[in-house]
């Protein structure tokens, strides 16, 4: 706060003038617009993934409770083909969270990294670089998961659940 | 182009559309979807299904249920119901009060409770097996089986 104040005693008029200016001209964001289209994007995933969940479910032997493992396989390997066919990049720009958050955005971040450093070559370019994005997904899911899996054992151990 | 495209989608709607028409279709394909309410399957030929019709009614008269199929084979009695989705939340609650139920009125039974989609889908399946003359008492009891212990695998 005192160092935004400070840098604003230290502009000038002209450049004070041309800060109001740019902001009277300066586009508005339309978050409204940018929440509806990332809500019926990020729907529409899940309303596949279901679909996905129900056709192993009839076709395949998965119930329920084990279903849920080939669906995200499945919905993650076609976000990374479409990822590569330059699809999924396009559905980003549309959708932006909506196709970020479900689990198809993680094949993206995974194949987008691939692409962008497959110049710098396959094992210090392509493998080095591959989980620059989706590294701290992992990193934070497992650490998330050993300490919700440690408070449920604690629970259990002192009788609560 | 874009009139191209439009014409191919059409033309694949009307392929398809035409495919589907007349297709004598099953119950249990749409089971995963819509609201199905099974006949009572009993796999046992010795035994009546009154008992098992009153499990259903009672089963059927909790306000978080909407579907509800029932089993019985020779030991076992199978409990399939699908939970109204707002109440999705509360699954192990009402299990837990369904199995008090049932073991309170019906001490005798041995029952597996479950509302696990595949199991249900499964239930319907043979209770449409069960209607054509091919399939024995024998099968179906093998089949009843092989239903119980996907519940027991799902734990």
């Amino acid at each position: 706060m005192m160092e935004s104040k400070q840098k604003k005693q230290n502009t000038t008029l002209q450049q004070r003038n041309y800060q109001q200016l740019q902001q009277k001209h300066e586009i508005k964001r339309p978050v409204l617009k940018n929440c509806i289209k990332a809500f019926f994007v990020g729907g529409l995933i899940c309303v596949i993934g279901q679909a996905v969940s129900y056709f192993y479910i009839y076709f395949f032997n998965f119930t329920e409770q084990s279903v849920g493992n080939p669906t995200v396989a499945t919905m993650v390997f076609f976000s990374m083909l479409l990822t590569g066919f330059g699809v999924y990049d396009r559905l980003g720009q549309f959708g932006g969270a909506g196709s970020a958050v479900p689990v198809t955005g993680f094949g993206n971040a995974v194949i987008s990294a691939a692409i962008e450093h497959r110049t710098e070559g396959f094992v210090l370019g392509v493998g080095g670089n591959m989980f620059k994005l989706a590294g701290s997904v992992i990193l934070f899911g497992v650490f998330s998961a050993f300490v919700v899996a440690l408070i449920k054992t604690l629970l259990i151990i002192w009788g609560v659940l | 182009m874009v009139i191209r495209y439009r014409l191919i989608l059409l033309t694949c709607l009307l392929v398809l559309a035409a495919c589907n028409h007349n297709q004598p279709g099953k119950d249990s394909q749409l089971a995963l979807l819509k609201t199905m309410n099974p006949n009572p399957v009993v796999t046992d030929k010795t035994k009546d299904s009154d008992g098992v019709d009153e499990i259903k009614k009672d089963v059927s008269s909790l306000p978080e249920i909407y579907d509800v199929a029932v089993v019985k084979g020779k030991k076992d009695t199978l409990v399939v119901y699908k939970v109204k989705h707002l109440h999705r939340f509360k699954m192990k609650k009402i299990e837990k009060n369904i199995n008090k139920m049932l073991e309170k009125k019906y001490p005798k039974e041995n029952f597996t409770v479950s509302s696990d989609y595949k199991i249900f889908l499964e239930t319907v399946r043979l209770d449409e097996r069960m209607k054509s003359a091919k399939f024995s008492h024998r099968e179906a009891e093998k089949q009843f089986k092989k239903i119980v212990n996907m519940t027991d695998n799902k734990k």
